[in-house]
This record gives C-alpha cells, sequence and structure tokens, in this order.
C-alpha cells in the first residue's frame, strides 16, 4: 500500500494543506509508505523564505522540511503548476522532485487522497 | 472479486455547508443493503462538525447528524472524529473537556473522538476506504 | 493496458481547479462517476472525457438535468456501490 496525499490549495489561507500534512505524517508515523503531490495553487507550500510570523501562523515551509524526517518518501511537484507560479530550483525548497506526467504518477500509488 | 467487501468512509465535508455528509450517508445505506460491512467511519477537517450534539435545524429540515447518528448506532458501525480536527473546531468529549479544562462537552453518541491512526488502520486493513469531500 | 482501472468520484464543476486535475487523470480503461455539483458539467462545459462515464441519479433528478443524460449512463447509489466494488482504487476528488 502506498498512499500519495494530494495537496492542492495554498498555504496560510486554507487550513486544508495543513490537514493533508498531518495525514501524511500519521501514514509515516505507522510505517505507511507516502509521498506528497503539490499541485495548483498548493505548490506555494514549496516557496522558499517563508516568514508567516505576522500572521500568527506556523510556517509551512518548515513544517514540510521535516517530512523527510518523518519518513514521508517524496516530495512531489506538478512541474506545470511551479511554471505558472513562477517558482523554480532557485526559489524552491531543496529535494522536490517535478512531474510532469500526472497519470503516471497517480498510477503509481495505491491510493491518492486529498484532505478536503 | 468477492460479494462483500469492508469498507472505510472518511467524510471531510461539513453538514449545512457541503453535500458530502448527505451522499456518504445513502452510500452507507446502499453498501450496507448490498450486504457490505462498514469497518469504520472517520470524519476529518470539517466533516467532525458532523458529529456535534448542539445542531439544531429547522424541524422541516432532514437532520443530518441526528439521520447518522441512528443509522451507525442501528448498524452498530464505530464513527469516529479526528481528535486535531475536533478540539480545533470546538467539538469535546467529556474526556476532552476535562483535560482542557473546557466549560461543555458537545459529542453526539455513538461518535467517539480518536487519532488519524484510526483512519490508518481503517485504510490498511479494509477493502475500500472512500472519500467525501466538500464540493463546489 | 492499465492493470488497476481506476474509479474517478467528481463532485466539482468545472470552475474547480480540481476538475481539470481529474480530467488529466482519467485513462481509456477508468470510470468517471459524477455526483453532487459534478452532474452540472455536462450542462455547460464540453465533457469529453476519454472513459466511460456516469451521473448519480439522485443527483441529476434534484438539478432537472434528466433529459441530459442517456439513461444508460446513470447510475443509483446501489450502482455507485457496484462501481466500488468492481475497482479496487477509487479516487475522489
Amino acid at each position: 500500500m502506498t498512499t500519495l496525499i494530494v495537496i492542492d490549495q495554498a498555504p496560510y489561507g486554507s487550513w486544508s494543506g495543513r490537514e493533508a500534512l498531518d495525514m501524511a505524517f500519521s501514514l509515516a508515523a505507522f510505517d505507511q509508505p507516502a509521498a506528497m503531490l503539490f499541485t495548483g495553487p498548493g505548490v506555494n507550500w514549496l516557496r522558499k523564505g517563508q516568514q508567516p510570523d505576522e500572521l500568527g501562523q506556523k510556517s509551512a515551509e518548515k513544517n514540510l522540511s521535516a517530512a523527510p524526517l518523518f519518513g514521508i518518501e517524496a516530495l512531489i511537484a506538478d512541474e506545470r503548476a511551479c511554471q505558472q507560479y513562477g517558482l523554480s530550483s532557485e526559489t524552491m525548497l531543496s529535494g522536490v522532485e517535478l512531474s510532469s506526467n500526472i497519470q503516471e504518477l497517480l498510477n503509481g500509488h495505491t491510493h491518492v487522497v486529498f484532505a478536503s | 472479486m468477492p460479494n462483500s467487501l469492508a469498507y472505510t468512509l472518511v467524510i471531510t465535508g461539513a453538514p449545512w455547508t457541503t453535500q458530502a455528509p448527505q451522499t456518504a450517508l445513502l452510500f452507507a445505506r446502499a453498501a450496507v443493503s448490498a450486504g457490505h460491512k462498514i469497518d469504520r467511519v472517520f470524519l476529518y477537517g470539517d466533516g467532525v462538525h458532523l458529529a456535534s450534539s448542539l445542531n439544531a435545524p429547522p424541524s422541516d429540515e432532514t437532520h443530518w447528524s441526528q439521520q447518522w447518528a441512528d443509522f451507525l448506532t442501528q448498524h452498530g458501525i464505530p464513527a469516529t472524529a479526528c481528535i486535531a480536527s475536533a478540539l480545533r473546531r470546538g467539538l469535546v468529549n467529556e474526556t476532552e473537556q476535562a483535560r482542557y479544562e473546557l466549560p461543555a462537552n458537545n459529542l453526539r453518541a455513538p461518535f467517539e473522538i480518536a487519532g488519524l491512526g484510526e483512519w490508518v488502520e481503517g485504510s490498511k486493513a479494509g477493502d475500500r476506504t472512500i472519500y467525501f469531500h466538500g464540493g463546489s | 493496458m492499465n492493470p488497476h482501472p481506476t474509479l474517478h468520484i467528481l463532485n466539482k464543476t468545472p470552475e474547480h481547479p480540481r476538475y481539470e486535475l481529474c480530467m488529466q487523470a482519467l485513462l481509456p480503461s477508468d470510470t468517471l462517476v459524477l455526483i453532487e455539483n459534478g452532474v452540472l458539467s455536462i450542462a455547460g462545459a464540453q465533457l469529453n472525457a476519454p472513459c466511460k462515464l456516469y451521473g448519480l441519479k439522485a443527483d441529476i433528478a434534484a438539478r432537472a438535468l434528466d433529459t441530459l443524460y442517456d439513461s444508460s449512463n446513470t447510475v443509483d447509489f446501489e450502482g455507485l456501490v457496484q462501481l466500488t466494488q468492481k475497482h479496487e482504487k477509487v479516487i475522489s476528488w
């Protein structure tokens, strides 16, 4: 069983990405293989240099950087969405894989799950 | 293809905001009628609002929380609201009320509160996990 | 040939970003079921699903779309349960 957790909403303006991240962390905590796909506005989770202190929210970037430590197997970004939001390898967190073939990605996982 | 499968249903859309709990209930009834087993219903995110005992819609409207509670009780199906989602949204049982020294509790029976582990377990052990999200 | 055909359950209108993502994901061997507001996509947009397509009867009837769906392209909840039984993999969009 491998699960792909999909985040398609931007951080800060919506809570659902955080709850998606919790699902991924939970799977990993129970030794279930989990990967995450960022697509649409969700790719903005991956932008380097987020400073949400004034908003009073925890940093999505910091939350996400713990993913490999927790045992999440891969962070994958939809290449087209990255282009759309002007994200390049310089502006993006390191260790993120790019994918241009959504069909292949979805087929490669037993479960594909959105958090909301 | 086996005739009877074990389902976990996950509801992430809130009642009276989305159609998700209604669709899920009609699906659950049909699944049970067809001889399938529903191992567990898991409420996540805004879906936890379904488990509130304080929902009080006008009497000429369907009471989704009540209908769900009746269905779960009738068929002995366990239902869990995710604890992290529930506490943030003001849905607590007696235990959590005491732990956080809150003025009230509002979890509707037979719903329970537990962690995401229940969802992981259900997805791992069952045959199908079906998600009911909010629409647009 | 895809060894595990997927059942896609779509409850979004075409304006929702996830609608487009779902369309991208469909393979010819898959099955798409439109439910809730998803059934509206047949009224407005050009829906060109590359695979088998069904709409959920109750949602179609509620929205007065009966004339837009062939009866062979609709399922009731019993039929939806059967589709989830037939498909090992189900994605709710």
